[in-house]
């Protein structure tokens, strides 16, 4: 076993870690959410990831976005994600998609996945990726923020809980999307431990129940769906 | 009978902080309890979904005496 892992070890066992050597995870997503999480899954040595956006940096995603940087702001974020990940963990494949998920492109996308992460920033782009997994037989971890709020959840074929979630996907538009550094760090770790326990066949993943945070109030639901 | 219902996330900030323990009238739905205490759900573009008991369940879902019921913001950033 590669020496970088020994800390994994008694968390998973070392034929877990071999395990996660052999699994392919789509990332949709490389911003707040999407940076947390891929940079979780590399180092704990997934073997293979395809991170997809269509977006490049900006000045406003350094407050948070951990793959955004003063030198990188106008370079996509699917590129640097792949370049900034083969420095730490060159022994994952890195496959970068340069573009928005969209229903013409998602099933292409997420084709040959052990395992699909949703770290999108809108309901709709969600639903597709939602009916995509379901139609491909794919689980889907699924990870959101807002302000201090954050949910977590394991969708796996069959259970279709964004579009009970998001039944109504209107936006609100009266309030203004607020994105601190802290909640996309809360949420993105624990959707690559949903990950990891989905890549496994662990039994204690989040299907069927939905996790709610508020980082403010301290309030932390398990909702059954 | 009597319920109680919280609110969760955004929603606490707009309808208030406190759970609330209230008296509703036998077959009172989630959508009737949250009427009753003043929640235009229909009208609130932030509200998601209803908890009854910790299971998520349909707005027109029917409450029993000692039902706690929670009322979640949407929440969908990334």
């Amino acid at each position: 076993m590669d020496i970088r892992y020994t800390r994994n070890i008694g968390t998973i066992s070392e034929d877990e870690q071999s395990a996660l050597a052999t699994k392919r995870v789509c990332v949709v997503g490389c911003g707040g959410l999407g940076g947390g999480v891929i940079e979780g899954l590399v180092r704990i040595g997934v073997g293979h990831l395809t991170v997809v956006d269509g977006d490049v940096f900006d000045e406003t995603n350094l407050n948070r976005q951990v793959l955004s940087n003063e030198d990188n702001l106008g370079h996509p974020k699917a590129v640097e994600a792949r370049l900034q990940m083969k420095t730490i963990n060159s022994n994952v494949q890195i496959d970068s998609v340069q573009g928005l998920l969209t229903e013409e492109n998602a099933a292409a996308i997420i084709a040959g996945h052990d395992l699909v992460v949703d770290a999108l920033d809108n309901m709709e782009a969600r639903l597709v990726l939602e009916d995509k997994c379901e139609e491909a037989g794919i689980p889907l971890v699924h990870g959101a923020i807002g302000g201090w709020q954050g949910q977590v959840t394991v969708v796996m074929p069959g259970d279709c809980i964004l579009h009970q979630i998001y039944e109504d996907a209107e936006v609100d538009k009266s309030v203004k999307p607020t994105n601190p550094p802290f909640t996309p760090a809360v949420v993105s770790a624990i959707e690559v431990s949903e990950a990891v326990k989905v890549l496994l066949g662990r039994e204690e993943a989040l299907r069927g129940k939905v996790l709610t945070l508020d980082l403010l109030n301290h309030e932390y639901d398990v909702i059954e769906f | 009978m009597k319920v109680t219902i919280a609110m969760r996330g955004t929603l606490k900030k707009r309808y208030g902080t406190e759970e609330r323990i209230v008296e509703v009238p036998e077959g009172t739905t989630c959508s009737q309890a949250l009427e009753a205490i003043g929640i235009k759900y229909q009208e609130d573009k932030g509200f998601g979904f209803v908890s009854v008991n910790s299971m998520r369940c349909d707005i027109e879902t029917e409450l029993h005496d000692g039902d706690y019921l929670k009322a979640f913001s949407k929440v969908y950033g990334g």
